[in-house]
């Protein structure tokens, strides 16, 4: 059981970090393009995985700032797309990274799914019949 | 450095007192039938639950609800912050998939008939939450201030305009005068992320309260044949299934918003005509268009009028449900199995027609 927990947290740390790792990587989809002007041009070049393709990029009018500041009014849709075989390829990985991590992690619960159900039928820990039957705590802690 | 779990348990429990609560944790127990599946709906509804609030702070941090702003902070969370495009486009699914599990939950429970007695204000609460859940989604859809969601808020905020009386108050209300305008907006906005979530909440308290106070209900027919069901404890045992299919939601949640995350479309002009199309989001569409299939006038009333008025008796028997099906095991009962079918038939059918 304990065995059991110790490889489970094994996986279930690596699991919760990663995700956060990438977030602290100042990255987002579509990583390559930072700022608004930009990201028009480039959702209008590409097709985005899920919706049709975009109309060509803006004209270079729309582009330019605007009267002020370098305040860019928008003139196309924001359409998250993955720009590139890097970032189709980064996403195709994270999937099967994705997916792996749910299987091990299900692998193992099952694992701990297939004790507690042998210990309740066993009734170890039935009131009478228990030799724990002072600790209340025992069936949440394990132990 | 060892630490010594029974020492911190016992730490915690002197401060806390979690004996009676643990105590009551390893003495419920979850009965184990062939309906046993569609008690982990509750629960699935309460990982999104959860999903719709970590995500939810995380783009209020940066979003603003001005006219202003409100299109060019989400066009900013999409564009320049890390992962801002994925956290929206989890907590936009995310809504989507808790709404379809209280839409699931609920025909379970409609279909097992387990708002029987003693489990009528249970469904009651439970009616409950599926209206907060539909009207966080209805502010959710304006808050990004696009063609779109002005139209579908214009015309939602219109559809109380019908009834008499009341109807013009209610809009004006909604609205924050009478058109949707930057006020509309801001009052949106205040429900989506302070009134509505501590709505829920009590609401949710009470629910849940009620489903421990009853326990978990057995299948009809072994009820009235008074047979012992057995039951899996509810800790550990079931509640690590629970994180299994949990596991597995969060999977297809995080597959799906990565493949489809929304877009972004153009501030709204308040100004401008209505585009073509405008449709609300999905589990609107069935009301949607059983406004639309009435004639325009109806005799002295107008055709909306008696749409509403309808909509309203169906919901009101369906929050009294519990009470009209007073005999589930009779002939009314069955009916009330039908009608549920047909119900459900019936949604489909017009959400689909909604979209041709
Ligand atoms: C935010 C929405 C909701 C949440 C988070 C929620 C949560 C839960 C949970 C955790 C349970 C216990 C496990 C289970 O039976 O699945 C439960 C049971 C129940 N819920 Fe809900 N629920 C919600 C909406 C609803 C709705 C819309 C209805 C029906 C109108 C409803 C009626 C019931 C009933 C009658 C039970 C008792 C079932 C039984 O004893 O077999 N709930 N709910």
């Amino acid at each position: 059981m304990r065995k059991i927990r110790v490889l489970y947290l094994l996986v279930m740390v690596p699991v919760v970090l990663a995700p956060l790792a990438a977030v602290a990587q100042p990255s987002g989809v579509p990583p390559t393009v930072k700022d608004k002007a930009q990201i028009e041009a480039a959702v209008a070049a590409q097709a985005a995985p899920t919706q049709q393709a975009k109309p060509a990029p803006a004209p270079p009018a729309a582009k330019k700032p605007a009267a002020k500041k370098a305040e860019v009014k928008r003139t196309e849709p924001i359409v998250p797309a993955y720009s590139g075989i890097r970032e189709k390829m980064a996403v195709i990985v994270f999937y099967v990274w994705l997916w792996f991590s749910i299987a091990v992690l299900i692998y193992f619960l099952r694992l701990w799914i297939k004790e507690a159900d042998r210990v309740y039928k066993a009734k170890y820990y039935e009131p009478e019949e228990s030799p724990r039957k002072d600790n209340p705590m025992a069936p949440v802690l394990g132990d | 450095m060892k630490i010594d779990m029974k020492k911190l348990a016992a730490w915690f429990d002197d401060r806390l007192a979690l004996t009676p609560i643990f105590k009551y944790m390893t003495k419920k127990e979850v009965p184990q039938h062939e309906h046993s599946f569609w008690y982990y709906t509750g629960s699935s509804i309460l990982l999104f639950l959860f999903i719709q609030i970590v995500t939810g702070i995380m783009l209020a941090l940066y979003y603003q609800p001005t006219l202003e702003g409100a299109t060019d902070s989400i066009g900013r969370i999409m564009t320049e912050l890390p992962l801002g495009w994925l956290i929206r486009s989890v907590h936009s699914w995310s809504s989507t998939f808790m709404i379809a599990f209280v839409m699931i939950h609920l025909l379970a429970i409609w279909f097992t008939k387990s708002y029987r007695k003693p489990r009528e204000a249970t469904w009651m609460t439970g009616m409950m939450l599926l209206v907060v859940s539909m009207v966080f989604g209805f502010t959710g859809y304006l808050l990004p201030w696009d063609d779109l969601s002005l139209s579908a808020t214009k015309v939602g905020t219109n559809i109380p305009m019908a009834i008499p009386v009341v109807g013009k108050w209610v809009t004006q209300f909604l609205r924050g005068g009478g058109d949707v305008t930057g006020d509309t907006l801001t009052r949106f906005y205040l429900f989506h992320v302070c009134i509505l979530p501590l709505v829920i909440f009590a609401i949710l308290a009470v629910h849940i309260l009620l489903v421990q106070k009853e326990g978990m209900s057995v299948p009809l027919k072994d009820e009235i044949a008074k047979k012992k069901v057995p039951a899996l404890p509810f800790w550990p045992n079931f509640i690590l299934r629970e994180v299994v299919i949990w596991l597995v939601l969060l999977g297809v949640l995080l597959t799906i918003s990565l493949a489809f995350a929304p877009s972004l479309e153009l501030t709204a002009d308040l100004m401008a005509p209505a585009p073509e199309g405008v449709k609300p989001e999905w589990y609107f569409l069935f009301l949607f268009q059983t406004l639309k299939i009435f004639p325009a006038n109806m005799g002295p009333v107008t055709g909306e009028f008696v749409a509403v008025v309808l909509i309203l008796i169906a919901v009101v028997a369906i929050f009294f449900l519990p009470f009209i099906d007073n005999k589930p095991e009779g002939k009314k009962g069955k009916l009330i199995q039908y009608l549920g079918v047909a119900g459900l038939i019936y949604a489909i059918v017009f959400s689909i027609w909604s979209l041709l």
